[in-house]
């Protein structure tokens, strides 16, 4: 008999701050691009700002707030405390706003946010660290939860080391460190959580059973050597066998993205759903990624390197994220409110709680400006891009509503 | 000797919707056996659709309450296995025509 967690959900109140602030964030760094052209360069602060605050505002916070409940399910065991969610939260959310009003106001705010984000972090992985230490599990999530808090690890004691150089103005050689700081916070910490999680939640919503996982556990080892590689060699200024290691990473996600056709083909829910959409948006996107980081090492065109970054933040990790947002947190309200209720009255099914008209033209309002947005970058014309973003806010506007209307639904009196 | 049949059972756990994917846990082929002893002691063998359904708990207790609603049943025991594990093909041909696999 299999033994059973009493802890498989977390609080619904300690939980539902982190998607909400999530979706406010979002809709906030989405409209901040506004302000942007398409040839300003990805070393402006301005930029370096705003890409703290889409990662730390809306994709940690929300990877966070998902993981205090996927991380029991992952594991099959229950959090070591799961009361650090509140400081987390709170910590994350003030640190992250001081970071990017460091970034584009006041740079002598930006030890206070680094020193801040790093107390988050540090109680994110301490906690997790001594859930994993609960169980005996070596599965890939496990050694994907694993590996991708290591490499946060590494990746925060970088960062922090930076911003202090910023704001106190020590000397600390960027070309070396900042690249090692982008690939462990996005490939290390994000993509490997992502694959991880993924190797859990897509099965369950595709209902797809008996597949051969191998190109997974490749591709998982593949992901991690290449990482460790690509760090030493920027450490060491060999940028050529650095390049060399990217191409090694492009091939681990490749075949990352073979098992994933695997599990499409091998799924008994075969029925389009909103939830398929934003995946499909997900991965087409991350294909793409991999094609034009590969042209980026052949042509070192600006424009291509920008197009596939889009793609990576607004096509893979938007849509990766407000895809699971629809089904995680129904599913919160659902076992909050509605879960007592079953026997004694009528209880909705978790897609009756969603506001289809709104999730449906979020999704389409964000997949046509992800597109003219790409286009923008790669053809360089800033007017394509501005109305691709300008379509991005519109659906990011409908995905907090959807995200508010979902938290709001209640049981009738 | 008991007058409780598998029958009467089958038709309680078929109020067991789940909540994710909308259909009761008879017609997804989830509930592999139902034994009724001469006491009325009733032994439900089941499994689910993931080892990682965040409703395991809440399923297993479901599963054993249900039957409780005939007069007669005196004690319910619900075994969760992971062998055979559960296919699409185990479903009712109505679940396999609302997923798309038939």
């Amino acid at each position: 008999m299999f033994s059973i967690s009493k802890d498989y959900a977390p609080p619904f109140k300690m939980i539902e701050p982190f998607f909400k602030f999530g979706a406010i964030a979002y809709l906030i760094s989405i409209i901040s691009f506004l302000f942007f052209n398409v040839d300003v360069s990805l070393l402006d602060l301005k930029v370096v700002g705003w890409v703290h605050m889409f990662l730390l505002s809306f994709v940690m916070i929300v990877i966070f707030g998902a993981m205090a409940q996927l991380i029991p399910v992952a594991l099959e065991i229950g959090h070591y405390n799961v009361d650090y969610y509140k400081p987390i939260f709170l910590t994350l959310s003030i640190g992250s706003v001081l970071m990017v009003l460091g970034f584009w106001i006041n740079s002598s705010l930006l030890p206070y946010g680094g020193a801040i984000v790093l107390v988050s972090m540090v109680l994110f992985l301490y906690e997790t660290l001594k859930t994993l230490k609960k169980t005996d599990s070596n599965t890939l999530t496990v050694r994907c939860i694993k590996g991708g808090n290591i490499f946060l690890t590494v990746a925060i004691v970088i960062g922090f080391l930076m911003a202090l150089s910023i704001s106190l103005g020590f000397n600390i050689d960027f070309n070396r460190f900042l690249p090692i700081h982008i690939v462990l916070v996005l490939v290390g910490y994000v993509t490997i959580t992502v694959i991880g999680m993924s190797m859990i939640l897509l099965p369950m919503f595709g209902l797809a059973h008996g597949y051969d996982g191998s190109d997974v556990e490749l591709s998982f080892k593949i992901l991690v050597g290449s990482i460790i590689l690509f760090s030493i060699f920027r450490l060491l200024a060999w940028n050529m066998l650095s390049y060399i290691a990217i191409v090694s990473m492009l091939v681990g996600i490749g075949l990352y993205l073979r098992q994933l056709l695997t599990l499409y083909k091998v799924r008994a829910r075969k029925i389009n759903d909103i939830w398929y959409m934003h995946i499909y948006t997900a991965f087409i996107s991350l294909a793409a990624v991999v094609v034009l980081v590969l042209l980026w090492l052949l042509f070192d065109s600006d424009a291509i390197l920008k197009t596939a970054l889009w793609l990576f933040l607004i096509g893979f990790f938007v849509f990766v994220i407000n895809g699971h947002l629809i089904k995680i947190i129904p599913f919160l309200v659902w076992f909050e409110r509605f879960s007592p209720l079953v026997g004694k009255k009528k209880v909705p099914m978790l897609h009756e709680m969603l506001p289809s008209k709104e999730v449906d033209i979020s999704f389409w309002l964000s997949l046509a400006g992800l597109v003219s947005g790409a286009l923008g970058l790669l053809y360089s014309s800033d007017t394509l891009f501005k109305g691709g973003v300008s379509l991005l806010v519109f659906g990011a506007l409908f995905m907090l509503k959807t995200v508010n209307f979902i938290l709001d639904f209640k049981p009738e009196e | 000797m008991c007058s409780v049949t598998k029958e009467q059972v089958y038709d309680e756990l078929r109020t067991i919707i789940d909540p994710e994917v909308g259909f009761n846990l008879v017609e997804m082929g989830l509930i592999y056996d139902v034994e009724v002893d001469d006491s009325c002691n009733v032994v439900i063998t089941m499994t689910l659709s993931t080892k990682a359904c965040p409703l395991h708990q809440m399923i297993h207790q479901w599963v054993e309450d249900a039957p409780k609603r005939i007069d007669e049943v005196n004690e319910v025991t619900a075994n969760i296995v992971w062998e055979p594990e559960w296919n699409i093909s185990m479903a009712e041909d109505n679940v396999k025509q609302a997923l798309g696999s038939l």
